[in-house]
């Protein structure tokens, strides 16, 4: 009954913050709902017996997201030099009933159909859990993820490269490298913050990589932790936009794509198919190379920099 | 069913169709895109309730898509902030309909 009682909650939270994010009076109030949806979402996971997912969602879904956004309105609302203030009321009434209406007619058919969806008889996931034992590892989802689809996880790291390629590319001219420094003088417990923050994120970076193979974490939610690390060094100026990208971060922006595809080749010679893993030592070298490849590609596309330097 | 599936499925149905309302409704794309991702965070709900994870530890499958579902989002997310960034550099506005075409 408890149980119960905080699923209802959760789920009452998780639609009413959708509302507010949708109706949010400003658009900064509509982002701040979202990351607060966001964490209710990773509850909503841990509930759901997915702690792989409430760790993503939170440092993922809900933190990396979040900044981007936050970073986002920072320069297209407040450097346009007004924030608009048009809300949801600005539609007319004849275009919002309608709307609403439609909507309310998709929750109720969607609802419908989910609950009178059929189980399914048999699915991959009991394939996977009987053969995860052969992939060295006791964390089902690690195993799926590069075990048995490991197809999606080299394109996924494709998919964050060719957003951060793609970021670039569009990148204006204008305003290279539009990091927010910070607006003040600089407040003494920052430093001593940070001295205490950021190496705890790479702590628990590696830590979540490490204990991926076994319990929840993997490449992605570390990956994340750490990015979170360079964002906050990013937003106390301890770390400003380069010209270019250097050589270095070159290497670690391609570091997972090119780890994954070596080792997943290897195997090709000796008949094994393409991207079978010769043994667990392989599974962490990769997680170790998704975890930095996706944590400065992270960074990178929150300063909205070619590059990142120590401020001088 | 159990009823916590119940309540998460209705919570996704629900969430989804928010999104979609929001959509729809939104003069701001840097609203569009928060509505877009409600949406996306329906569809791992409904994915993931569905894989069983009221009963139990749901099924690792989908469990692993919504993983690369929400380094996916993210990344997609990034790249349509960017791509907002530059509709601003080109056009002084960054909203659907700006105020001097009215």
């Amino acid at each position: 009954m408890i149980a119960l009682t905080i699923d209802a909650i959760i789920a009452i939270g998780i639609v009413w913050l959708a509302l507010q994010t949708v109706r949010g009076a400003n658009v900064f109030s509509a982002i701040i709902m979202f990351i607060v949806f966001g964490l209710i979402m990773s509850l909503a996971w841990a509930r759901l017996h997915a702690p792989d997912l409430a760790l993503a969602e939170a440092a993922i879904g809900a933190g990396i997201t979040g900044a981007l956004l936050l970073v986002t309105w920072r320069r297209v609302h407040v450097l346009e030099g007004r924030t608009p203030q048009v809300g949801m009321a600005a539609r007319s009434l004849w275009l919002t009933l309608p709307t609403a209406l439609a909507a309310a007619l998709l929750i109720a058919s969607l609802g419908w159909v989910a609950l009178t969806l059929p189980a399914e008889p048999a699915t991959a996931g009991e394939l996977a859990w009987q053969r995860l034992p052969e992939m060295g590892v006791s964390n089902p989802v690690t195993g799926v993820l590069l075990g048995f689809r490991a197809y999606d996880t080299l394109l996924e790291m494709a998919v964050l490269l060719a957003a951060w390629l793609g970021a670039r590319v569009v990148a204006s001219e204008l305003r290279p490298g539009a990091l927010p420094g910070p607006a003040h003088e600089e407040v003494p417990l920052v430093g001593a913050l940070l001295s205490l923050v950021v190496p705890i994120s790479l702590l628990v970076a590696v830590y979540l990589l490490q204990a991926g193979g076994s319990a929840p974490g993997g490449a992605f939610q570390g990956g994340a932790v750490l990015a979170a690390g360079g964002v906050l060094l990013c937003l106390t100026g301890r770390l400003e936009s380069a010209d270019q990208t250097s050589l270095i971060e070159r290497i670690v922006l391609i570091l997972g794509l090119a780890v994954f595809s070596s080792v997943g080749l290897m195997m090709l010679p000796l008949g094994e198919p393409m991207l079978a893993m010769p043994g667990v030592w392989a599974i962490y070298l990769i997680e170790t190379a998704l975890l930095l490849s996706i944590a400065l590609t992270l960074v990178l596309l929150f300063a909205a920099a070619p590059g990142l330097r120590r401020s001088s | 069913m159990s009823a916590t599936a119940t309540i998460y499925l209705l919570t996704a149905a629900a969430v989804f169709g928010i999104g979609v309302y929001g959509l729809l409704q939104a003069r701001q794309i840097l609203r569009q895109l928060l509505a877009i991702n409600l949406m996306g965070g329906a569809i791992f709900l409904l994915l993931i309730t569905l894989g069983g994870g009221a009963e139990g530890p749901p099924d690792p499958v989908p469990q692993a898509m919504v993983l690369t579902g929400i380094v996916i989002a993210v990344s997609a997310t990034a790249f349509a902030l960017a791509l907002l960034v530059k509709l601003q550099d080109a056009t002084g506005s960054s909203d659907l309909d700006p105020p001097d075409a009215e």
